[in-house]
């Protein structure tokens, strides 16, 4: 490279990407319009069919196991075993796998202790970073092949085997539930029950005949909303970016299939990982307010 | 325009959006949440007791590790400088008694010099007093054993002189008369 700008194994990759992208273009939906090429026939990439809800693979006891729920499955099957394996044997000085996984779990640390503090860090650690290590691993399991690959046949009727469960709008569903839960309920043991209420039911400035209290009460019943609508932004949010994910990648794979999919693998890394971090920060900050109620209030009094 | 002037990709939504309703559309069932919900509750036991707890815990132990090690590196630290500055105040100590080990040798030489040669001079006059005494008897001695040798060389010569021997009395007179005047000789 240093030598003469370009080595001939980069020159060779270069070449034959463009290649494969210029027959893949030909080849694609665009292209055999103009050129309809019989040998490459069997190279082309059917037309996508999208389907926002996931369809059942098999029942146990009449309980329907849908795709995304075995790719959910299969995510916390990797995430168990690459955890078990890195710590079955520590070391006071980590190497390889332990390292890693080590290096990952201190970064999440730091980050809910940067935001929560020492204390309430290590209440809320355990919940924020599974949330986000299923998201992620939820997103980058589902960029391997085989996911939407591996059909089922049942009868006429083909379905997916495996189906990223991020794009299965009752996974965001639920985790913006837990997410909820959670949140309320270390505001709530914080705080203090009534006290957690009288944050959204704010009648006390009221009561004691201070006319202004009624802006209190209709700041209550906002915050009261807004807290129910986080349950919404958080499933839409992740549910809309992941499966306009995938089906960017149904489409670019349909128009385009070689050459520019690689580049949008790379954006669904970025994707990936952003949409992880977007869910388990966003519920940290949210924990970190219904716990700092406490400290609002307190400030009120002094006023 | 008809539905037909779409992609067909377009034509598979706009059908889905006409034949149900939003929410069975988007897909939301009870059984799949509460099968998500269940999913995300066994992973987050899974990796409390896999993940969190054993790293936390190897984190924990390794921060405190660290700390004590520091710790440890301040106060050896600290023991090493105080040892440092224990050695050189003994080295100066031992440099002071060494110097006041040699002032004191020195002073004692002198002072040794001093009484030898003190010494040496008395005895060189008490040789020299003595040798006078020794000088002073031996001349007496010799002189008077040249009296005596005198006396008898002078009774000797008298008698040749004469060629006879005197009685008795005239012998004591001249030998007193030669004494006598022998007597001129000493001094």
């Amino acid at each position: 490279m240093r030598k003469s700008g370009c080595s001939p194994i980069f020159l060779g990759l270069g070449i034959t990407i463009l290649a494969l992208a210029v027959i893949s273009f030909v080849n694609g939906a665009i292209g055999s319009k103009f050129v309809d090429v019989e040998a490459f026939k069997f190279l082309r990439v059917t037309q996508p069919h999208v389907s926002l809800a996931t369809e059942p693979i098999f029942h146990i006891a009449g309980f329907p196991i849908t795709n995304s729920i075995i790719a959910a499955w299969l995510t916390i099957v990797v995430l168990l075993i690459l955890f078990v394996i890195g710590t079955r044997k520590m070391k006071l000085v980590p190497r390889g796998l332990q390292n890693f996984l080590e290096f990952i779990i201190e970064a999440l640390l730091n980050l809910v202790e940067g935001l929560a503090g020492k204390k309430n860090g290590r209440r809320f650690f355990a919940v924020i970073a599974t949330i986000f290590l299923f998201v992620l691993f939820n997103a980058y399991l589902a960029l391997f092949p085989g996911f939407g690959t591996i059909l089922v046949f049942e009868g006429e009727h083909k379905k997916e085997l495996l189906r990223a469960a991020n794009t299965d709008i009752n996974f965001p569903l639920a985790l913006a539930l837990i997410s909820f839960a959670f949140v309320e309920y270390w505001g709530v043991t914080t705080v203090g029950f009534f006290r957690y209420l009288g944050k959204f039911f704010a009648v006390k400035r009221l009561f004691r005949g201070n006319p202004m209290g009624i802006i209190d009460m209709f700041v209550g019943i906002l915050e009261l909303v807004s807290e129910l609508v986080r349950i919404v932004s958080f499933t839409f949010r992740l549910f809309g970016n992941m499966t306009a994910g995938e089906i960017l990648f149904l489409i670019v794979f349909f128009l385009w299939s070689w050459g520019i999919a690689i580049a949008v693998y790379g954006l669904e890394m970025l994707v990936g990982i952003v949409q992880a971090l977007i869910f388990s920060l966003l519920t940290l900050i949210f924990a970190v307010l219904a716990v700092a109620a406490h400290g609002h209030e307190e400030e009120h009094k002094e006023h | 325009m008809s539905i037909g002037v779409y992609h067909p990709l377009v034509q598979t939504i706009l059908a889905a959006e006409t034949e149900q309703s939003g929410v069975a559309k988007l897909g939301i069932n009870l059984p799949s949440l509460v099968a998500q919900l269940l999913n995300f509750i066994i992973l987050l036991v899974l990796l409390y007791l896999f993940a969190y707890k054993p790293i936390l815990k190897m984190l924990d132990k390794r921060s405190e590790k660290i700390k004590e090690s520091m710790d440890q590196a301040e106060k050896i630290k600290l023991q090493t400088a105080q040892s440092e500055e224990q050695i050189r105040s003994q080295l100066e100590a031992s440099r002071k008694e060494g110097q006041a080990l040699i002032a004191q040798a020195s002073q004692m030489g002198d002072k040794l010099k001093e009484e030898a040669r003190k010494e040496a001079r008395q005895e060189a006059e008490a040789l020299i007093v003595k040798a006078r005494s020794e000088i002073q008897r031996e001349m007496e001695d010799a002189t008077d054993a040249l009296r005596r040798e005198f006396a008898d060389l002078a009774i000797k010569a008298a008698e040749k002189v004469i060629n006879q021997s005197l009685n008795k009395d005239s012998h004591r007179k001249l030998i007193d008369d030669v004494l006598s005047q022998a007597k001129t000789l000493k001094g």
